[in-house]
């Protein structure tokens, strides 16, 4: 292990003049600026028609009472919301779902870029047939997966009937655990890349000297792996927590929502309000709670893990 | 939810304002370079360019293609004929009117014109059948059901295509070879399906898709929706028995697997092809299915059960003008030559579809298709389930909580108090909204 003297020493840190008050800009400088802005200009003009009209469109539409009517209706969607059961089942679900999915993300996608990470024979092959499903759209493995798992007519059944063992009405007794099996089938070659190359990043140095140490292998994965992997843990569970917390296409192929609402997922909810029950203000609101959601859990999970990295 | 089921007056959004004035820019133009087109009027009447017509996707028939290839000719424009599953094909239209861009015609399921009507957008039809009316057999040709099903307030907005009903198919050889006769009753279909369930095989499949359970509540009288009392669900007792039957089929006699939440409704076609069924209740949009799955086998089609009453589903398809069309009168066009009695037939001969109109019932090609004619038999008491819903302004919502209902006794073997306590409580916070 290096000693602390081997290590590069970081410079001095240099105190900036403190600015007083705005110094006028050159002639120079206001030239570069104006070009600046104008390179820049069509990228904002995309996020402003594409991201923020949307984004305010959406605001005014949840204010309205939106089952083809546009009368305000102040908050009203928003206060609904929190008495309406369905829409608390929905919210129930999906935290089910996401929290299943994100944990199911960090400890598959972990481990199995672990073992792969030991170089083994075959090891590409292993990588690229787990990351396919990633490259499969959820229409193509949502359709895939609802057949193999038809009770009656699925080859998953089929199998464990011929190996004597009792078959299972996958969709219909635990739907939520199926989807989130379905999930995870399809997301996990992706999070073993991102482990993967956080694995790589780690300096050998660390693992020989733990070894010298007498640590064995268990020990090594526990003091070393987890605490250098977490800024990719990081990354894992945000990006894991938002994508679960927005899922859709799991609920509209494979369950529609069911059976009854047991699987009715927020995102999906939020469909068929809008485009079954054609109620886009209840709908837009919805919509919102949901961002708000996100960013809360978000900024959480970002919290949580600059504090763990400081403990580092 | 607040959304109040009253609907004053147009509902123009300033979405809705741009697109139906950029629809009028852009009609101009089109209407400029229209030729040849019979009917080119201010507003609306031009050919050129794309005609664009939403399809469902089973519905593309060689029959039809002949229509289109001559209407093309006729009018000078391209007709692109977008296909989708009727899901797929409503996520895509309520987006349409949401952003005013509206494709020239459309087909849909057969319980959305009343609704796209009450909402202001499907286009009433009544000027164009005052003048055209008596020449192509309106209303006098067809069904009286398929036309009341697309009145709104007097006025017709949509004109029957397809018009089906379900009934029951039972594989021959099984029923011959255990001694039943198709059953007539629902005690005569659970004894049948009892003595023919065995092994691998089914007594019945029950399909995929609550308006398969529509019949059952038919034939024990039930409609979805009395709209004298603003009561869903009555005689309330005959609907608990209704669905109650249908739940003790899979779970209490267990002659039926559970069905799916599957948007595939050709689930029990296929269980029926593949001889693991001996009966199942469906209409003639399966049969292509189990013939091309299985060519040899020998089934029958026996005329819908009797509950407390004969009765059976009226399903089929609509074509309609969405409000905000840009050639509503060439719309017209294509919609009056796709359901001509020629056109009809031939898509009948190749297809085995069934058909609205009362001259079609009795073209020989009709009389002589062993597949068609037990369904002309069937359509005189052939019955909408869900009439009147959509004065509610919540089809869309009841709808879901009736599948609610559904799946939690078919599927999730739910009790019948159970779930119509939970069915009544989401139905009072939808229609008090």
């Amino acid at each position: 292990m290096a000693t602390p003297a081997e290590l590069p020493q970081l410079p001095e840190p240099v105190e900036l003049p403190k600015r007083t008050k705005r110094t006028k800009r050159s002639p120079i400088a206001r030239r570069q600026a104006r070009t600046a802005y104008v390179f820049l200009a069509p990228a904002l003009i995309f996020f402003a028609i594409f991201f923020y009209y949307p984004i305010a469109d959406i605001l005014n539409t949840s204010m309205l009472t939106g089952q083809r009517t546009d009368e305000f209706a102040g908050f009203d969607n928003y206060t609904n919301a929190f008495e309406d059961p369905q829409a608390r089942n929905a919210f129930k679900v999906t935290l089910q779902f996401a929290v299943a999915t994100t944990v199911g993300a960090i400890v598959l996608g972990m481990g199995l870029a672990v073992l792969i990470n030991q170089k083994l024979r075959g090891s590409l092959a292993f990588k690229l047939a787990l990351l396919v499903p990633y490259l499969t759209s959820i229409a193509v493995v949502g359709l895939m997966w609802r057949n193999i798992l038809d009770p009656e007519l699925g080859i998953l059944n089929r199998i464990l009937s011929d190996l004597g063992l009792p078959t299972q009405e996958w969709l219909n007794t635990h739907p939520v655990a199926t989807i989130v099996a379905v999930t995870l089938w399809m997301t996990t070659g992706y999070t073993m890349i991102l482990f993967l190359a956080g694995l790589q990043g780690i300096p050998d140095v660390y693992y020989e000297a733990a070894k010298v140490d007498g640590a064995n292998g268990w020990q090594r994965f526990r003091r070393i792996t987890v605490p250098l992997l977490t800024p990719t843990t990081l990354f894992v569970s945000v990006m894991a927590v938002i994508t679960g917390l927005q899922a859709f296409g799991q609920a509209y192929i494979i369950t529609r929502g069911g059976p009854g609402e047991a699987s009715d997922l927020f995102v999906f909810h939020i469909f068929e309000l809008a485009f079954r029950a054609r109620n886009f203000g209840y709908a837009s609101a919805l919509s919102v709670l949901l961002l708000l959601v996100i960013v809360a859990f978000t900024l959480v999970q970002l919290r949580i893990g600059r504090d763990r990295e400081v403990q580092h | 939810m607040s959304a109040r089921p009253a609907i004053n007056g147009q509902w123009m959004t300033r979405r809705r304002m741009l697109g139906v004035a950029g629809g009028a820019a852009a009609a101009l133009p089109l209407a400029a370079c229209g030729s040849g087109a019979p009917e080119a009027e201010p507003g609306g009447g031009g050919g050129g360019g794309t005609f664009l017509a939403y399809w469902n996707n089973a519905h593309e028939y060689e029959a039809y293609k002949d229509v289109v290839a001559q209407f093309e000719k006729d009018h000078g424009v391209t007709v692109e004929l977008q296909k989708f599953q009727w899901e797929d094909l409503r996520t895509k239209l309520v987006s349409d009117f949401q952003s005013g861009n509206v494709p020239d015609v459309v087909e849909e399921p057969g319980s959305w014109v009343q609704e796209f009507a009450l909402s202001k957008d499907a286009l009433s039809l009544q000027k164009y059948l005052d003048k055209d009316g008596t020449k192509i057999g309106f209303p006098d040709d067809w069904l009286d059901v398929a036309v009341s099903d697309n009145t709104h307030e007097g006025q017709v907005y949509g004109i029957q295509m397809h018009y089906t009903c379900t009934l029951l198919f039972y594989n021959r050889k099984m029923l011959d070879d255990a001694g039943i006769e198709p059953p007539a009753t629902w005690d005569d279909f659970l004894s049948a399906a009892r003595e023919l369930t065995s092994g691998d095989v089914n007594g019945t499949v029950l399909n995929d898709g609550l308006s398969y359970s529509y019949p059952w509540m038919l034939q024990n009288g039930v409609h979805e929706y009395d709209a004298d009392s603003g009561e869903l669900l009555q005689p309330r007792a005959a609907a608990m028995e209704a669905m109650q039957f249908q739940r003790d089929l899979v779970h209490e006699h267990k002659v039926s697997p559970k069905p799916t939440t599957s948007l595939d409704v050709t689930r029990a076609a296929k269980f029926f092809a593949a001889e693991r069924t001996a009966m199942i209740l469906t209409g003639p949009w399966d049969i292509p299915i189990i013939k091309q799955s299985n060519p040899d086998l020998e089934y029958g089609i026996a005329p819908a059960l009797t509950g407390k009453r004969q009765s059976t589903i009226a399903g089929g398809t609509t074509l309609f003008i969405p409000a905000q069309a840009k050639r509503p009168d060439l719309s017209w066009d294509f919609i009056k030559r796709i359901t001509a009695l020629k056109t009809e037939t031939a898509a009948t001969e190749e297809s085995s579809m069934l058909m609205p109109r009362k001259s079609w019932a009795k073209e020989p090609a009709v009389q002589e298709n062993p597949d068609v004619k037990p369904f002309t038999e069937g359509l005189p008491y052939a019955e909408e389930f869900r009439t009147g819903v959509y004065t509610t302004g919540k089809a869309g919502e009841l709808e879901d909580i009736y599948k609610t209902l559904y799946e939690s006794m078919l599927i999730e073997g739910a009790g019948a108090e159970e779930a119509f306590a939970a069915y009544d409580d989401a139905a009072k916070n939808i229609l008090k909204g």
